[in-house]
This record gives C-alpha cells, structure tokens and sequence, in this order.
C-alpha cells in the first residue's frame, strides 16, 4: 500500500516533467511554479509543525532570509544565486537555531508567539537597516539573464527547478514520516513528557527537525526571489506569510506528506485565478474567499481533506 | 531631558491603557478557554470603524458610541464562540487557532474590500486640545481614554471578584471539569467570555478613535502588542495583563525617543522573548494553574 502511494507520486512527478516542456501558456506555467513552491513550503513547515506539532508562525524569518540572503550576495557581491541560495540555507540553519535553542523550552501557545516574535524583530530589522536592505522599498534585482545568474527568460526552467524543491520535499518528508526522526517527532506531537519518559531527548529532535525545516525553507525563499526578481521586508517576513505558508498544510491536512500537496493543489491554483479575475477595484475579495475555505475546511473536516477522503474510501472498502 | 523624560512617560502610560484594555480582552479569552484568539485584532479593527461611521454618518461622538460599539462586539464575540469556536472544543487546539486565524483574514479582507485601504479619522473639535501640566503637555483626549479605560478595567476587576458570573469564569479558568462538577453551565462561561473579551476592544476601537486612525490592518498592529502584554502578564492573568499594558506602553515611548522609532516595536519584542525565557509564567508570577 505505502509503495502503491510512493509509486503513485511518482508516476505523477514523470508525468508532469513530460507535460511541463508542451505548455507554452505563461499563465499555466507561473501557475504550476507557485502551486510547487507552496508545496515545497508546505512540505517545509510540516516537518515542525505537522509531525512534531510545534505550531510555527514564524517560517516567514527562514523564507526571507533566503531570499534576502541569496539577493543580497548577487547585487553587493555579485556571487552567483546558486550559492546564495545554499548561503541562505547554511544562514536559516544558523537562525533556527537561534529561535529554537531557546524557544524549544516553551510549550504549545507560548512558542507559537515566540516564532511570531522571532519573524517580527527580522521584518523590523530588515526594514531599518536601508543602507543594505533598501528598506521599505526592498531590492529589484536587475534581469540578465544566464544560467549563472539563476535567471531565465522563460519560465520553463524555473518550473523545472520548482519541480525538484517538490520532489525533493516530497521525498524528505516521506523518508521522515518512517525513519526514527520521524516517529520520535510523533512521540513528542502525541505526548512530549511521555517521549521523554521513554528516553526521546525531545529538546535535540525538534532542533533537528526546525534545522531541516528552516533549510528547505530558505532555499524556496531564494528561489522565489529569484523569480520575482524583487524582494521587500514585508513580503519576505510578514506574519501574513507565515500563516499562508501553513494553509496549504491545514487544508490538505496536518502530518502527512500528501496533506500539503493535495492543499496546495486545490488552494494556490483558486488563490491565482481569483487574483486574475478580481482585479484591483475589489481588492481584497480573493483572500475574504481563502479565509472562508479555511473556515469551513476546519470546521467541517477538521482532519484535512486527505484524511478525510483517504477516510471515505477504507470505510466503503 | 527631565521633561522629555516626564513627556515620554505620560503618553506611555496614556497609550499603555488602551494596550492593558485590549490585552485583557486577550487574556481573558485565554485564561477561560485556552485559545489564543487570533482575530481579537480584527476586532478592534472592526470596532473603530464602527466607531468611524457612526461619527461620519450620525455625527455620533467616539466617546458615546462606546454605548452602542460595546454591546456589538460583546455580541459578535458571543456568536463567535457560541457558533464556530464551540464546534472545535473536541477537535483540538490546532483546529481552534486556525479557525479564529480564518476569521481574522475573511474580516481584514472585507475591510479593505467594503472600506478601502484608507486611512480614517474621527474630527472632533477636541483632538487636539491640551492640559498643560508644568513644561509637560497631557493630550486631552488620551487623558479622557485611558481614564475610561481604567475605569472600565477596574469595573471588570469587580465584575470577577463579586458576581455569581465573575466567580463561575475564574472557577472554569482554573479548573474546568472541577467547575462542571460543581455546577457551572461551562459552555455558558466560555460563551460570556468570549463575549466579554471582544466587549473589550470594543471599548478600546471606540477609545481609541479620537486620536488614532482606522485602516484594515490596524488590528494587526494591536494584537501584536496585545501577545506581547499577555505574555509579559501571565497568559490568563488580567491583573498581569494590566500591569503589563502600562510598562509595554512607557517602554514604547522610551524606546521610540531613546532608539529609534522605527526599533520600538523591536524592543518589546526582544523583552517578550526574554520574559518567555526566564519568567514564562509571567512577570508577575503565579499564572491560573
């Protein structure tokens, strides 16, 4: 059943990569790049707060340090994006623990806010330090394109690249949910003071998992910069941006490496063609929609839809 | 210096009023039913456009139409809980926190859909009037807000202390099984307070009018402010969360002057982590529990 489920995503990535160089239409494409890249960050922030259940609303620090970290190399420095990217990664790794080392001795509701404080200090940061952040204002990266520049003029090779930060999450987080990691992280979600009883060192297993989480973050928060070619404080480090990080997850369903896909599957492409339709006069009106889903997801299946389809189909078989 | 010193201090505390009012709201809310309302911001957004049209379309004055504001929010916070919170009680804490982070999005959404992003004042011919005090000036409508303010955290304080009602919350906020035993209708508790905490910033949206502005994403400002006071008062703990309103009210003001505007909100940012590290519980000791 599990190889049926390994096999069966896949199959979909082969597929995918073969449709992917057909579309010619950019809209498709920039489509299925954000709904990857949501994927990706979904995949990202479940390893903290899906398996472990360490509620984050604070994964928006690790993403904007990518990708300020990543641009700010390539404009001062001129050091190619593909190292910056691992640059921000190495940097996230380092502010993870900085967050976590601490924080991780708070429990539930107490570290949620520590994270949204941790996010905070670094949009406040980031917006006083003009002289290297352009402030308020942020960066525009200038496009030359060329491989080494990570820039392109279609976006063909970033949806490529977007594929494999799913694929690569997908796979991670896979191999988490059955390695030791990853049932330790279930030990401490169930019950923290019952893994630690039964010798889990609870403290170092969720640094791992923030030290992974933060990394794969950071380097979708580089790419994503590199594919807007603009970055500013409050796109990169808002609290916004740590709950739209967590939806995707919510919807698709919390602790399982399908949840986030499937969420992301369903919400990014509505959030997108809801941006198009409803132009600037009704500002506003697309993100009053995702609320209502999230609403009525959580109320009505509060599991997630994975679970609750997944659910459907054993009852009736 | 002395007078700036003296200036600082006084809208600290002035502000750090309306803070202790929201940030009660917030801790009542937790203390009782172990949620952290997320949209307690959107709320306070939502009462200060209330307060807003009511002046702009029945030349209401903000100070009288914390008549009408209170009640309303005091009913939105009851259906709130009665209808969406009530039904995830079993679901557990995650589902709780992101159907209260549902609400805040669909309620800052529809305010920059209905209203606009514009910035909104109330005019009064009293915004800007003054109580000169020495060298010092007292902003007379900041004056009159964080008087009514503590007033109405001071009727609260007795509320919780002397009444039937107030006696059943701080039961179920301790213990809340223990409470059902003794027959407290739970359900009823949790209704009211969360009711009662929403009344809150519904007194504080309309205090706030007079010399502040309203825009879709003001409440976000608030209740950022609001985590820190809570934490730094003891999360469920209403007399922290006064006392902790006031000092995250003066540490802005010093912090603004002595730093740098831009850092304030930095600094009290950095002292909620460091109080979530050394005095988790608070900085005024004992939390419920």
């Amino acid at each position: 059943m599990r190889f049926l489920k390994e096999y069966s995503f896949l199959w979909f990535l082969i597929f995918l990569a073969i449709v992917i160089p057909f579309i010619r239409n950019a809209f498709v494409l920039h489509l299925l790049i954000m709904v990857f890249t949501s994927v990706s960050l979904g995949l990202a922030w479940n390893i903290v707060g899906g398996y472990a259940g360490q509620l984050s609303f604070g994964h928006a620090a690790f993403y904007g340090i990518g990708g300020y970290t990543s641009t700010l190399l390539f404009v001062k420095l001129g050091v190619s994006p593909w190292f910056g990217m691992f640059a921000g990664g190495v940097l996230a790794l380092g502010a993870s623990l900085v967050l976590g080392i601490p924080c991780f001795r708070l429990r539930g509701t107490y570290f949620t806010l520590s994270t949204i404080a941790f996010a905070e200090v670094l949009r406040i940061l980031a917006v006083y330090f003009r002289d290297l952040t352009g402030g308020s204002i942020g960066i525009v990266l200038q496009f030359t394109e060329g491989f080494g520049n990570f820039m392109f003029r279609n976006r063909e090779p970033y949806t490529f690249i977007a594929l494999g930060f799913m694929a690569t999450c997908y796979y991670l987080c896979l191999w988490i949910e059955n390695s030791r990691l990853g049932y330790y992280l279930t030990a401490i979600k169930e019950n923290e003071d019952g893994a630690r009883a039964l010798g889990i060192d609870t403290y170092r297993t969720k640094l791992i998992a923030l030290m992974i989480s933060a990394f794969l973050t950071a380097l979708v928060g580089s790419f994503f910069a590199q594919y807007l070619t603009f970055i500013e404080p409050e796109s990169e480090f808002s609290l916004g941006l740590s709950i739209a990080i967590t939806l995707p997850v919510m919807i698709g369903g919390i602790g399982t490496a399908m949840g986030p896909v499937i969420g992301a599957f369903i919400i990014t492409p509505l959030q997108e063609l809801l941006r198009i339709y409803i132009s600037g006069e009704q500002q506003g009106l697309q993100n009053i929609i995702y609320g209502i889903v999230l609403v009525v997801v959580v109320i009505c299946i509060p599991q997630g839809i994975y679970q609750w389809v997944k659910g459907g189909f054993s009852q009736k078989g | 210096m002395l007078m700036i010193i003296g200036q600082s201090l006084i809208s600290g505390i002035l502000m750090g009023g309306i803070y202790a009012l929201v940030s009660i709201g917030l801790t009542l809310i937790f203390g009782v039913m172990n949620v952290v309302n997320f949209a307690h911001g959107e709320f306070l957004m939502l009462a200060m456009y209330l307060t807003f049209w009511m002046f702009h379309i029945f030349q209401i004055d903000p100070y009288l139409s914390l008549l009408i504001v209170t009640p309303a929010l005091f009913l939105l916070g009851t259906l709130t809980q009665r209808y969406l919170i009530q039904h995830l009680i079993e679901a557990g804490h995650y589902t709780q926190i992101f159907a209260t982070v549902g609400i805040s999005t669909i309620m800052a959404n529809a305010a920059l859909f209905f209203w606009k992003a514009d910035y909104r004042m109330v005019k009064t011919p009293y915004m800007s009037a003054t109580l000169p005090l020495g060298d010092m000036v007292v902003s007379y409508p900041r004056l009159i807000s964080f008087l009514v303010a503590i007033a109405i955290t001071l009727l609260l304080f007795l509320f919780l202390k002397h009444t039937y009602l107030g006696r059943a919350i701080r039961a179920t906020a301790q213990d809340h099984i223990g409470a059902k035993l003794m027959g407290v209708n739970i359900h009823r508790v949790y209704i009211f307070t969360f009711g009662l905490g929403s009344a809150c910033v519904g007194v504080a949206g309309a205090l706030l009018m007079p010399t502040y502005y309203a825009f879709p994403t003001v409440g976000l400002h608030f209740v950022l402010i609001a985590f820190v006071v809570v934490v730094l008062g003891g999360m469920g703990n209403v007399t922290g969360a006064l006392f902790g309103g006031l000092i995250i009210g003066v540490v802005e003001a010093f912090s603004g002057f002595f730093i740098s505007p831009q850092l304030k909100e930095a600094v009290y940012f950095v002292i909620f982590v460091l109080v979530l590290l050394f005095k988790p519980a608070g900085l005024f000791g004992l939390t419920k529990g």
